[in-house]
């Protein structure tokens, strides 16, 4: 959320015409810059963005820093390629620029898009870089089209010149399938140093390519845990929710069936055991069953019958846990633990659920979990807590 | 008087500075007295300093002190034969030396230092930099929102420059100050 004027340097040269980066070089950097002022302005609205091209007959400032997204999209349109990108004079211009922008409040930002050759020297590129940093200005250069040694140690020596306290970065894309705009998206450029921009890159990743590595919503659990968890928590609930809804008339006689089975407290225990283990092996086949499952422990819990309650309930939590969300599974049945509480059951399942072992090896056995995952464990010790914590109150109230 | 309490703390700026030595080290009423801590320059040995205030005030005088150091052991020992305290001496090389004044200037960059003339300039002699005050041309300084210090160079033209401690003294043009404004108790 930090109040920043951003600058992007765009190179317009003749190299851009290269299809080396679908489908052009240059359609891939104008996606890139929609990508990068639409995620400037939503981390803060008062964010402004401003647009310069590099080559063609000079440097020329597109659009002047401003906070209006349609202003900036529509200045993209109609830009001609050619010439050669003036590294050195669009830095220049593009702090002049922020010098004079309206609200000196902002920090000062420039991105960089290098896509053709640098012809100037190492030393003047590192002056141009202290001057930046005399003048604390932050600097972001994506590095990608043509693959030069000599430009990338240029680039890298203008970075470290400018930077200050890690706030200039510098991203290497090479050529290949992945789009320009969806390798940024990963970079510090759009995560803005660690903060911020991790909600808007998520929407965006969804919008566009939908699961850009194969994470769930866009969002790398490893950048931004809580928001990854959050997001699969909400669906899941979403989902849930949908299908109890959708069953909610057809289940009568097969939870009267449950019922049925329990007999006494520890023999339903290891059956239930044995069935939600099994039932977590063959989930994907019988989600649906699983999805009865969650709708009989619902009923069951309104008819207020304490033994099943507890029963159906770890059923159905295996059976959401086998769907794929155990920290959800797990927070049932803590929350179900605390329900029954003045129960008999409670002793079982508290034992139960204290055998740690026995709980990471079912998690083991559900595909997708992973026992090692962070969250799992710090709910896992949570858990342990908890039946200790059950015991103590129990020793208490007797 | 010491003007520190009229400091507009919220605009206070200084560009060139390392961000791990910034300017309240140097003027910040704890920080300042604090001998390990230094306002320091970064990419080369120029500073500049904006300083806006709560309310008009004239300056009368300004101290700017240089940093202490410790001076190597070997060569106390070489001076005094067997002497265990260790002697501060002001460490002269990097300490500021040219010293130019802007007065009611926003926003000033290194750039356009050139383009306005100072309301003063001072060479900081070594007496200065160890906590004399530099008396300024008054007439100058009477009606001030906001102060620009450019530190130009330094004492022995080293890549960095080093400020201790900055003290701004003058008084306050007569203005009232709200917060001081109280009900009259009735009796």
């Amino acid at each position: 959320m930090v109040l920043e004027a951003t600058m992007i340097c765009i190179d317009n040269s003749e190299w851009m015409r290269n299809g080396d980066y679908s489908p052009t070089r240059f359609q891939a950097q104008a996606d890139a810059v929609n990508l990068i002022c639409g995620a400037k302005t939503q981390s803060n609205p008062e964010n402004t963005v401003g647009v310069l091209t590099m080559a063609g007959k000079g440097v020329r400032v597109l659009v002047t820093p401003t906070s209006d997204l349609g202003k900036i999209l529509a200045c993209m349109h109609g830009l001609e390629i050619g010439g050669e990108m003036n590294l050195a004079a669009g830095i220049q211009v593009a702090q002049l620029a922020l010098k004079h922008r309206q609200n000196k409040k902002q920090q000062q930002r420039i991105i960089v898009f290098a896509g053709g050759p640098v012809k100037y020297d190492k030393k003047v590129l590192e002056m141009i870089g202290k001057k930046l940093k005399k003048n604390s200005v932050a600097l972001d250069v994506v590095n990608f089209g043509e693959e030069d040694e000599a430009k990338t140690e240029k680039l890298e020596a203008l970075v470290a010149a400018v930077n200050n306290n890690d706030s200039s970065h510098i991203v290497h894309v090479p050529a290949g399938s992945n789009a320009l705009s969806d390798v940024l998206l990963s970079t510090p450029i759009f995560t803005g140093d660690g903060e911020g921009g991790s909600g808007f890159a998520a929407a965006a990743a969804a919008a566009a390519a939908g699961g850009v590595s194969g994470f769930d919503f866009g969002v790398d659990p490893n950048l931004d845990p809580e928001l990854a968890l959050a997001l699969r928590v909400s669906m899941e609930e979403e989902r849930a929710r949908q299908e109890a809804a959708a069953k909610k008339a057809a289940d009568d006689s097969s939870k009267q069936d449950k019922e049925g089975a329990s007999s006494s407290q520890d023999a339903t225990m290891s059956e239930n055991v044995a069935t939600s283990a099994s039932e977590s092996e063959n989930k994907k086949d019988d989600l649906m069953d699983d999805e009865n499952a969650l709708l009989q422990q619902a009923l069951a819990m309104s008819m207020d019958d304490p033994a099943t309650t507890t029963v159906n309930t770890r059923d159905t939590d295996m059976s959401e846990a086998a769907a794929d969300d155990q920290d959800l599974a797990l927070a049932l049945q803590l929350s179900v633990q605390e329900g029954a509480k003045d129960q008999s059951g409670e002793t079982d399942m508290g034992k139960l659920l204290a055998d740690q072992s026995f709980v990471s090896s079912v998690l083991a056995s559900l595909p997708g979990v992973d026992p090692n995952d962070p969250s799992v464990k710090d709910l896992l010790a949570s858990m342990q807590n908890q039946p200790e914590k059950k015991d103590e109150d129990k020793e208490e109230d007797k | 008087v010491d003007l520190l309490d009229f400091v507009d703390w919220t605009g206070v700026e200084c560009l060139n500075q390392n961000t791990a030595h910034p300017l309240p080290n140097a003027l910040k009423q704890g920080y300042r007295e604090d001998e390990g801590l230094n306002l320091e320059s970064d990419a080369d040995e120029q500073l500049l300093m904006y300083i806006p205030f709560t309310q008009v005030i004239k300056l009368h005088s300004i101290v700017i002190k240089g940093p202490e150091e410790e001076v190597d052991l070997q060569s106390v020992h070489q001076a005094q034969a067997a002497c265990n305290t260790l002697l501060y001496k002001f460490n002269m090389s990097i300490s500021p030396q040219t010293v130019k004044l802007y007065t009611n200037k926003e926003h000033m960059g290194f750039s356009n230092v050139s383009d306005f003339p100072p309301s003063d300039t001072l060479t900081l002699s070594p007496e200065n930099l160890q906590g004399k005050p530099v008396v300024l041309k008054y007439v100058k300084f009477q009606n001030v929102r906001s102060l620009t210090i450019f530190i130009e160079d330094n004492q022995s033209g080293s890549d960095i420059t080093k400020v201790q401690k900055i003290i701004l003294q003058g008084t306050t043009v007569e203005t009232t100050d709200m917060k001081g404004l109280k009900k009259i108790e009735e009796h």
